[in-house]
């Protein structure tokens, strides 16, 4: 059970680039996760996605407004909560099998080895396992930061651009793991891309974020695992294009 | 009859054949591999001697340097063996000086000044290390602690840390206390600043995922500060170690009767140049020993480190 709530959320950041002194980076947001959702969350870059995230995990304090998670008003980080960075933030002194095995080491899990090596063999890291982070690609770092959060198996998932750094076929199997994953488990998701075909292929919902507020909130109604190539995907994408542009006539090269 | 014959022949020509191409096929793919081997062997020989050509080049002439160091010095003391110009008490030679280790070996006397400096120094960096650390931690740990140690080390750090040595002697008394205790504060006070910096120095995003996969206050301090702050901790211990060593001479000066800056003073007293060399070198050949442990122990504790990127740009 992880359902989301946020209650009129407002972050703001002190600057001076601002004439007020201080930036509103999300605006009295209001947002509902339901348990088992995958939401995706869109936005230009310094839309506050990565803020938003951030208040969930627990690393920030709304300024106004509250957070509740699993019927839990949100005070701090925890391990229900887990996190897959945008950059990847591995312990560069533990190799990738101590890596994935930390959280289930503090939990003391005895077979937090079998479940290390099950998560490396989903990543496609065989023969890396006594490596450490510094001898890594920042794809394969970036995947091992997601079987780290996978393997402590939380009940809600926040990803902040996990799949950025990957080439077009990796990217391609680690969402089919996971949807795979989220379905298998039961999962509640919270995943930031810059990719709208991304957002439309993953989630349940598209959450637009612009200047703060939620600008567009759109159910994807298509049956999993779908095809990018339809007629009603393209629909979606070209859809959340236009909302992301500022004017109408911006053009949005997809990926 | 024939014709049956002739395709039983034939058939077991083609059987033949066709086993010798096996065997064929088979010797081709074995020389194959062979000779990719040998490529192989032969592409890492060449890699390697060219790296290794330049190291060795680089090595010789740093050895070269050292002979010629010595050879100068030789010759010069044998110019001027009938003091030609200047006395020859002043400048021992080398072979002096290693007659004189030599003798001091023999009569067994060096052993005691070797071990009385390399004790004071062991327990006084062993201390000051252990305080540093402890006082580190409390500092960043403890908002309070820090507000209670920092102004203090801020004001008496700018002292130098021989000027303490005359109070600490009529503290803690002539004898051991005194000189160990100046160690381990010449070596903490350079080793506290490095522990604090590493210790702040630790990326917040590694503590943030930490707390994310359940650690608590306890473990991050230890599987995520100190293991991230240790690196620092190494620095600093080899940056102390030269006041360390500046501390033990110092101290060994001042109301010794043994250790190898006590053989320095006391040669000054009856004029033994000869012994000043060899206290000396000594003090340089512990320091180097000191050194390459800790240098020894990083590469050991730091793997992580050195797994990527070595070079900013391959030479
Ligand atoms: N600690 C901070 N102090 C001040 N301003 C901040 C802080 N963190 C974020 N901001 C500002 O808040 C805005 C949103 O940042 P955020 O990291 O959430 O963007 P983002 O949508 O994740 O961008 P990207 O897609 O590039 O990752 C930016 O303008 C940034 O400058
Ligand atoms: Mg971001």
């Amino acid at each position: 059970m992880a359902g989301v709530l946020l209650n009129h959320v407002t972050k703001t950041f002190e600057t001076d680039t601002e004439p007020s002194g201080r930036k509103y980076v999300l605006k009295d947001l209001n947002l509902t996760i339901k348990d088992k959702e995958f939401i995706c969350v869109l936005g230009k870059s310094g839309g506050g996605k990565s803020t938003l995230l951030n208040l969930v995990a627990g690393y920030l304090k709304p300024t106004s407004g509250e957070i509740i998670v699993n019927g839990k008003t949100v005070s701090g980080p925890s391990a229900e909560r887990g996190v897959v960075f945008q950059e990847h933030a591995l312990f560069p002194w533990y190799t990738v099998s101590q890596n994935i095995q930390f959280g289930l080491k503090i939990k003391k899990n005895k077979h937090a080895k079998e479940i290390a090596d099950q998560y490396i063999h989903m990543i496609g890291l065989e023969g890396y396992e006594n490596k450490y982070p510094a001898s890594l690609s920042g794809g394969m770092a970036q995947r091992v930061g997601i079987a780290r959060a996978l393997a402590n198996n939380p009940d809600l998932l926040l990803m902040d651009e996990p799949l950025g750094a990957l080439d077009a076929l990796t990217r391609e199997n680690m969402r089919k793991e996971l949807i795979r994953i989220w379905k298998q488990a039961g999962k509640t998701i919270l995943f930031i891309t810059h990719s709208v075909p991304e957002a439309v292929y993953l989630a349940d919902r598209v959450i637009l974020l612009k200047n703060g507020i939620i600008d567009m909130d759109l159910h994807i109604d298509l049956p999993r695992l779908r095809d990018p190539k339809s007629r009603e995907f393209i629909n979606y994408v070209t859809m959340l294009e236009r909302g992301l542009a500022e004017k109408e006539t911006d053009g949005i090269l997809s990926e | 009859m024939t014709a049956q014959k002739i395709s039983k022949e034939r058939r077991e020509a083609i059987r033949v054949q066709k086993m010798y191409d096996r065997i064929a096929a088979n010797e081709k793919i074995m020389l194959q591999k062979k000779q990719r081997r040998e490529n192989a062997k032969a592409a890492r020989a060449l890699g390697v001697k060219k790296n290794a050509k330049s190291e060795w080049h680089n090595k010789v002439a740093r050895i070269c340097s050292l002979i010629g160091f010595f050879l100068v010095w030789q010759g010069v003391c044998m110019l001027n063996s009938n003091g030609a110009f200047f006395n020859p008490t002043f400048l021992p030679s080398p072979a002096d000086v290693v007659m004189t280790g030599y003798k001091y070996i023999q009569d067994g006397t060096l052993w005691v000044q070797i071990w009385s400096s390399m004790y004071r120094t062991l327990l006084g960096f062993a201390l000051g290390v252990v305080v540093a650390l402890i006082l580190g931690i409390l500092t960043t740990s403890f908002q309070t602690m820090d507000n209670i140690i920092s102004p203090i080390l801020n004001m008496i750090g700018p002292i130098p840390v021989f000027a303490f040595l005359p109070m600490f002697i009529i503290w803690f008394g002539i004898g051991e206390q005194s000189k160990i205790i100046l160690i381990a504060y010449a070596t903490f006070l350079p080793l506290m600043t490095y522990t604090v910096d590493g210790i702040n120095n630790t990326s917040p995003v590694l503590i943030r995922s930490a707390k994310s996969l359940g650690a608590n206050q306890f473990q991050i301090f230890t599987k995520v500060i100190m293991k991230s702050a240790l690196p620092n901790v190494f620095v600093g211990m080899k940056v102390s170690l030269a006041l360390t060593f500046s501390a033990l001479v110092v101290a060994e000066m001042m109301g010794a009767s043994r250790g190898l800056g006590f053989m320095i003073t006391n040669a000054r007293n009856w004029f033994k140049v000869g012994d000043m060399f060899l206290a000396a070198a000594l003090i340089g050949l512990e320091y180097t020993v000191f050194f390459s442990i800790l240098t020894a122990l990083e590469k050991l504790l730091f793997k992580w480190k050195r797994s990527g990127l070595s070079n900013a740009v391959e030479t």
